[in-house]
């Protein structure tokens, strides 16, 4: 069944309301005063940036990276299977999705590296509360934090340490006491003049101030800051026919090159919850994935900060290994999780689980997410993974010359 | 003699169980003492503020044209419905006299969050508002038998799909996660189970007519939370929401959304619920000494935040002069009625805290002071206008900063009134 959707996301009002829509705003405000930009110090080059992606729905991971000479695979999945036609091998026995083009020229090029059956113990099947996990990653102790949040709460207040490409914040950059500033794609602009002195008024702390008080005066502060430093840079709109992926990207490329202290960003796709007609939309949504990150990197490899940038991808869980009868698939457990850019020791890592011998009938689980976190704490970030982490002890080698 | 505590427990009530006061309002309820407000606040009686309201026809769009032109119109018309539908709801949100039940219609879609951008259509979603509203303030087994009934909420979770031979468990997963037991309450065995028992609805997309179809529906017994019995939507719910767990999960959604996120409520509030009657849940917690005391702030949430301030400034959402920019808008700050991010409803608090967030706040503001009254702040001697922005908007006391800036724009009544509303103050009910 072919179900007509009518989706009105901010992109939609943008399409439906026109240019008129967005001039009417702009022509109340003036553009922030590019002299008086760029006060913040920029960031040496060598320093490591962590690019978090994330998937929102529960990505497909069989139908991604694909089992494509499993029998179990082509049998459990009548009339949405990828045949060796439709798929690009990598090897052991497992294939990218044939949109994938651009990951396999980074698997090729060895800047790749597909962590297999990455989950957590006694996976949720839930969206919410496996998304909570993944984002706070805490999957035994329910928390409120989240694991980005966690290392800036270790470090001093500073509004451009993490930044997210969205107008809401995401639970990823939400700390105890510090969160990350959220950047909408369009950039910040701010009022000039007797009000902006007054709004800034309005941004120092008070005795009077309650937490949530503190945190919406800081974020007045924390809007002139930023704006004064990224405005520059945001001068050139991303192209409006990119996926909504490549759009973010293009922002968090311009920031990285314009050297923008941020060592953390976090981008997201949506649509991955394919409950029916499966095949050509997941397809899709992990095509816009692979263009969107490789020409990401191809714009940075082009930078001095060519070697600097780590993309990690991942989805809240995988998929059932059976189809249902919508020509879709429910939500499953473990799902392969990617990690690429230059310092990385592209290859595979963990195993790819057995789609026969299920764990109460659900893929197992061979890599705990927290490795992989680990090694975004303590060889891209720099910080002790345990203090994020909760004493987690272990972690994998995925970038090069980690030990 | 009023007291800053009742200033700040009347500016919690107007804020939190309505939608910020109109003009005048805050100071006429100081008048009648805490106790009088509190039952003003939250009377249910005939509303004259929505005898202005006009509701809008949304009809049955039926299917699709497939000539291009007319299916270029037809689109443009469900898009327009979707809009206007959200309007005609902060309509009433913001003419209410007694905006109480509007604010628990809102909470209860938080709850029940279901979103317009799969449903498509304004006419279900509409249905399903009214279904919110009458039982908003009734008994929450009634409404859980409504809802799990109501074709919006059947067509979001994929009851379509829902067929005894091929049961899909969207729906039934976040019925006990999200709707009534909470996580941790139910095995992924309950889950299944429970999905079998709401096998068999199936709903016209555009008018959300739902229809009961008994070859797809199970005709086994299933074996939910210990019970055996061949379960149907109705009998499923009433069963889930008689368990204990069912009161103390809605409970702490009460709580956390009209006190606060970082206090536990107190172990007796779920008894108060025993007999699922939400009124006198809500009663309880308005009455809750916490109330009272510092140190259970709530952020606003845009819809919130542009509700009040339409109050405030006596503008009709509807009349303002393009619906799509205000559409727009919200979209940008995050929040539309009827269009929640997912199943788990907007998120709250810090969420909304953000820079970008402050932008599109003051891009709104000067937008809505195109259009607003300003009478409380310009009809007043300029030396008492600080004190009378407090009164007008109900905030319990301006910080000395926020003071040392509104006295820096007493000359110009547009800036005062966009820095009052954007104010850490006013953002936050403290």
């Amino acid at each position: 069944m072919t179900v007509h959707t009518c989706d009105f996301n901010r992109r939609q009002f943008l399409k439906y309301t026109g240019a008129a829509g967005v001039a009417t705003i702009a022509a109340n405000l003036t553009m922030d005063d590019v002299a008086q930009a760029a006060s913040v110090a920029p960031m040496p080059v060598g320093t490591p940036i962590l690019v978090i992606v994330t998937l929102y729905g529960g990505n497909d991971g069989l139908n991604t990276v694909v089992p494509y000479l499993d029998p179990a695979y082509l049998s459990n999945r009548p009339g949405m299977s990828l045949d060796e036609s439709k798929v690009i091998p990598l090897s052991d026995g497992l294939a990218l999705n044939g949109t994938m083009t651009g990951f396999a020229s980074l698997w090729e090029a060895n800047k790749l590296a597909i962590v297999l059956g990455v989950s957590y113990p006694q996976p949720n099947l839930s969206h919410f509360t496996s998304m909570a996990i993944w984002q706070t990653g805490s999957p035994v102790e329910e928390i409120s934090s989240g694991w980005i949040g966690r290392y800036l709460d270790s470090l001093p207040h500073d509004p451009f340490r993490a930044i997210g490409i969205d107008s809401t914040l995401t639970p990823l950059l939400a700390g105890d006491h510090r969160v990350g500033s959220m950047l909408p794609i369009s950039g910040l602009q701010v009022p000039t003049g007797s009000l902006a002195s007054q709004m800034q008024l309005m941004a120092n702390s008070s005795r009077q101030d309650t937490a949530l008080v503190a945190d919406a005066a800081d974020s007045i502060g924390d809007l002139f800051q930023l704006s004064a430093t990224v405005s520059p840079v945001l001068q050139k709109a991303p192209p409006s026919s990119a996926s909504p992926l490549a759009q973010q990207l293009d922002v968090v490329g311009n920031l990285i090159t314009a050297n923008v202290p941020t060592r953390v960003y976090s981008v997201s796709l949506s649509g991955f919850d394919t409950h029916a007609d499966e095949l050509g939309p997941q397809g899709t949504l992990v095509g816009q994935v692979s263009d969107a990150i490789t020409a990401f990197l191809a714009q940075v490899g082009a930078t001095p900060r060519a070697n600097d940038v780590v993309v990690m991808v991942y989805s809240e869980f995988g998929r059932r290994v059976m189809a249902n009868g919508g020509e879709g698939t429910d939500h499953g457990t473990s799902a392969p999780v990617f990690v690429a850019g230059n310092m990385v020791a592209g290859g595979f890592y963990g195993e790819q689980p057995s789609l026969t011998q299920l764990v109460d009938g659900d893929l197992a689980v061979s890599v705990d997410f927290r490795d992989i976190y680990a090694a975004m704490l303590s060889d891209v970030l720099k910080t002790d993974p345990g203090s994020v982490l909760n004493k987690w002890p272990t972690k994998l080698n995925l970038i090069t010359g980690a030990s | 003699m009023t007291t800053a505590s009742d200033r700040l427990e009347l500016s919690r009530l107007v804020h939190r169980f309505g939608f910020g006061p109109k003009p005048g309002e805050y100071v006429n309820l100081l008048r009648a003492g805490i106790p009088q407000a509190r039952a003003t606040i939250l009377a249910r009686r005939y509303d004259h503020g929505l005898d202005a309201l006009v509701t809008p026809a949304f009809p049955d769009m039926g299917q699709a044209p497939s000539d291009p032109t007319a299916s270029h119109a037809y689109w443009q018309a469900v898009y327009e419905q979707s809009i206007s539908v959200a309007m005609w709801w902060m309509d009433r949100m913001v003419l209410a006299d007694y905006p109480f039940l509007e604010r628990m219609t809102w909470f209860w879609h938080g709850h029940w969050a279901t979103s317009i951008s799969k449903v498509s259509y304004a006419l279900p979603m509409k249905t399903q508002n009214e279904t919110l509203r009458t039982h908003a303030l009734g008994n929450f087994t009634d409404m859980s038998r409504a809802m799990v009934q109501d074709g919006a909420l059947i067509f979001w979770l994929d009851g379509e799909e829902n067929v005894s031979w091929s049961p899909n468990e969207n729906l039934g997963r976040e019925f006990m996660e999200l709707f009534t037991l909470g996580v941790g309450n139910y095995s992924q065995n309950d889950v299944h189970q429970a999905a079998l028992g709401f096998t068999g609805y199936q709903v016209n997309q555009t008018s959300g007519a739902v229809t009961f179809v008994a070859k797809s529906h199970d005709t086994k017994p299933q074996s939910v939370l210990g019970k055996q019995e061949n379960f149907n939507a109705r009998t499923l719910s009433d069963y889930i929401v008689s368990r204990p767990e069912n009161a103390t999960f809605i409970a702490r959604r009460l709580w956390f959304r009209f006190v606060s996120t970082s206090i536990a409520p107190p172990a007796s509030l779920a008894k108060v619920f025993e007999n699922r009657d939400i009124a006198e849940l809500i009663t309880t917690i308005a009455k809750n000494p916490m109330m009272r005391r510092p140190g259970v702030s709530q952020a606003k949430s845009p819809v919130e935040w542009f509700v009040s301030s339409c109050r405030a400034l006596r503008i009709t959402p509807s009349k303002l002069p393009s619906p799509g920019d205000v559409a727009w808008m919200l979209g940008s700050m995050g929040q539309f009625p009827f269009n929640p991010p997912s199943v788990g409803g907007w998120p709250n608090d810090e969420a909304w805290l953000t820079a970008a967030s402050t932008q599109y706040r003051i891009d709104m503001t000067y937008y809505l002071l195109q259009h607003g009254n300003l009478d409380p702040l310009t009809k007043v001697a300029k030396s008492k206008v600080v004190e009378a922005a407090a009164d007008w908007l109900g905030i319990p006391q301006w910080s000395t900063r926020t003071e040392r800036a509104l006295n820096q724009a007493l000359t110009d009544p547009n800036r005062f009134a966009t820095l009052a509303l954007c104010s850490p103050e006013y953002l936050v009910s403290a």
